[in-house]
């Protein structure tokens, strides 16, 4: 089987950084799980000479990550993966396309049981992913594995150094992949399309003719007409805070003169539904720092007691 | 070496890996990979002696995590060495199966663990390298390689330089004696070995005849007290020679340097004896390698000490002597001693109360010299 070589990995500028800030703000080594999606991209440039018709590239794009807070969390000291702990339930279902490792004061290579890891997971069955833009069906081994490492001189200077690899399992060995940072600006509009949303709005039933005015009332009598707008706002709820489903009315038909109008209701709905997740998050943050911290205390005493 | 601030674990484990390795380890870049210090020391690099050299390898604990066995980093030109057996690999032998288990049994709390990991990773580095030399696709190196293998302990090492060419370096340890049995009172810790490090240059296909290889003699660092290798004259590699040939000529005439290197120490021994009528019972004396001896003596009321070093090379290499003066002090601080003094009437031939007489009648005059100088240079108070 041929390997499928990446040209070139990208992630997003907050995803990057929100990696490097779970890396240093960590007390200790960190590692987790990469999630995203692999595509063909055809090139951009475009040259007269056509001599050979220049391939598209494999291009694998990282959006999120999961770290874990202890070391061995999927693998064991020897380096073999878990397979049950990578179910897809496990996982939520998100395609998950290779791992990272973060460890201050270390060579920025892999060491022997992040090699293991790596081999480890390219051989587990099942847990490949389609690749977008693909000819024929392919599929991609969770092949990715980002390094995290801080300099082992010079430690006057705050530094973070990261590089890619694939593993190419024909070979077992790594391939260094160069990185771009895609981020939000002109020069990244190509881009926008590989960075789709996490939550996107939910698909929700509206019938034109049901929002004329004549028949508003009728609709909204009728019992089952209530149960599927209950169920409708429920799922507005999910992406907004306080918007009523009503409203998304302004948005098409007769009303769409008011558009903008709605549609920045809609915004500023979304953005509350954001800020009022951010401060459950911190809660829950503050209780998972308590928990691991005193994790920590437990484990000071098994390691002072020599 | 004081190991403060590594944890418990860790400080057990690294003592007892340097006391007991079977060679002299070193332990360099300690650093500690927590946020901040208070987790204490987890990380550092081993040098770990192999074929001749060092190889390099970082050792990652976590602090935070005492039960986790190490990680370790192996050299940026061995990226292909892979000790751990990969899930369902049959067949990869024992050596992968030791370093499992050692791994999958880790007990931090055992001060022996790391020492039988780095011995099991070692041992899986020379397979890994001697397969990489088997690869290689050169028929003299093949040749060599067949002829050669029956003898035990050699290690191989192909250096991949991207700047360099292609070497393959082979470390053979040379003559089966214990030569630490042959010293009475012998005070070396580890047993000392002779070994020859052949270099042969690879890739180089278009040279007609294959030139010889680098040769040089190694030894271990505590042998110099006895016998020193730089004293020996390696035999010609001729043409079209091969290892399984030149070797048993070099043993051969290397045993009777180590023989005759042995037979010295009693040379010596009955030399130091023979000054102690002249010059009294000596202060302090070697009294496994017989290499130095002092003694206490006067001329008039000028007291001082007169050292001998006596080389490898004794007799035919006349001792060193130097004087210490017991009543003068150098501005800095330190007693004041006499150049070394080599050149004085002398002849190997002489029996050892001869030697001792003609230094004796030499130091009476060289003494008064010295006596001369150091007051010379005595500032007066």
């Amino acid at each position: 089987m041929d390997d499928l070589l990446l040209q070139k990995i990208a992630i997003s500028g907050p995803t990057l950084a929100s990696m490097i800030q779970r890396f240093s703000s960590s007390p200790a080594d960190v590692d987790g799980l990469l999630f995203g999606h692999v595509t063909y991209i055809a090139p951009s440039t475009l040259s007269d000479d056509s001599q050979s018709p220049s391939d598209s590239q494999l291009v694998a794009t990282i959006s999120s990550f999961l770290s874990f807070p202890s070391l061995l969390s999927f693998y064991d000291s020897l380096g073999q993966v878990d397979s049950s702990r990578l179910t897809p339930t496990h996982l939520n279902h998100k395609p998950f396309i290779g791992w990272f490792s973060s460890r201050r004061k270390t060579p920025l290579r892999p060491s022997m049981r992040e090699s293991s890891v790596s081999r480890s997971l390219s051989c587990i069955p099942n847990l490949s992913l389609p690749i977008e833009n693909a000819n024929f069906n392919s599929l991609f081994a969770p092949s990715i594995f980002l390094l995290f490492t801080t300099p082992v001189q010079d430690q006057s200077i705050q530094t973070n150094q990261y590089r890619a690899f694939q593993l190419q399992s024909s070979k077992r060995c790594f391939n260094p992949v160069s990185m771009d940072i895609v981020n939000i600006g002109p020069a990244f509009r190509g881009h926008y399309g590989s960075f789709r949303p996490s939550s996107s709005l939910p698909f929700l039933n509206c019938e034109l003719r049901s929002l004329t005015p004549m028949n508003e009332d009728r609709n909204e009598g009728k019992l089952i007409g209530m149960k599927q707008t209950t169920k409708d706002q429920s799922q507005l709820d999910m992406c907004t805070e306080g918007m009523q489903i009503g409203r998304l009315s302004r948005l098409i038909g007769p009303e769409a003169v008011s558009y903008t109008s709605g549609l920045e209701d809609l915004y500023e709905k979304m953005l509350s539904k954001i800020e009022s997740l951010a401060r459950l998050v911190e809660a829950s943050s503050a209780k998972v720092l308590e928990q691991e911290n005193h994790n920590r205390k437990l484990r000071y005493k098994v390691g002072r007691s020599a | 070496m004081a190991f403060d601030g590594f944890p418990p674990f860790i400080s057990a484990q690294l003592h007892y890996l340097i006391n007991h390795f079977p060679d002299k380890i070193k332990v360099e870049q300690v650093l500690s990979g927590g946020k901040s210090y208070t987790g204490g020391l987890d990380r550092f690099t081993l040098l770990i002696p192999y074929c001749l050299d060092h190889i390099k390898w970082d050792v990652i604990y976590n602090a935070e995590f005492p039960l986790a066995p190490p990680d370790i980093i192996f050299g940026r030109e061995d990226e292909d060495f892979h000790p751990l057996p990969m899930a369902g690999g049959e067949g990869e032998g024992d050596l992968k199966s030791r370093t499992k288990n050692i791994l999958s049994d880790w007990k931090n709390k055992d001060p022996t663990r790391l020492l039988a990991l780095i011995l099991e990773l070692r041992d899986q580095y020379m397979s890994y390298q001697r397969d990489r030399v088997g690869e290689v696709d050169d028929d003299r190196l093949k040749f060599e390689i067949n002829t050669i293998c029956s003898r035990e302990g050699i290690e191989m090492h192909i250096s991949s330089g991207s700047e360099k060419p292609e070497e393959v370096k082979f470390a053979v340890p040379l003559m089966d004696m214990n030569i630490n049995k042959m010293v009475l009172g012998c005070p070396w810790r580890h047993p000392q070995k002779i070994y020859l490090q052949i270099i042969y240059p690879v890739g180089r296909k278009y040279a007609s005849t294959p030139s010889a290889p680098r040769l040089k003699l190694m030894s271990t660092s505590e042998l110099r007290a006895l016998f020193s290798i730089d004293d020996v004259k390696l035999p010609s590699w001729l043409d079209g020679m091969c290892m399984a040939e030149y070797l048993p000529h070099l043993e051969e005439s290397l045993e009777k340097q180590v023989l005759e290197a042995v037979s010295l120490i009693d040379i010596r021994r009955r030399f130091i004896e023979a000054l102690a009528p002249l010059f009294g019972r000596p202060l302090e004396a070697d009294p496994v390698f017989c290499r130095k001896a002092t003694f206490l003596a006067s001329s008039g009321s000028f007291v001082f000490l007169a050292h001998f070093l006596m080389s490898t090379q004794f007799p035919k290499q006349q001792p060193t002597l130097m004087l210490q003066s017991s009543q003068h002090i150098s501005p800095q601080g330190f007693p004041k001693k006499s150049p070394f003094l080599t050149e004085y009437p002398w002849s190997p031939r002489w029996d050892v109360s001869q030697m001792a007489e003609r230094i004796f009648d030499f130091l009476v005059e060289e003494s008064l010299n010295f006596k001369r100088f150091c007051n010379e240079s005595q500032p007066q108070h």
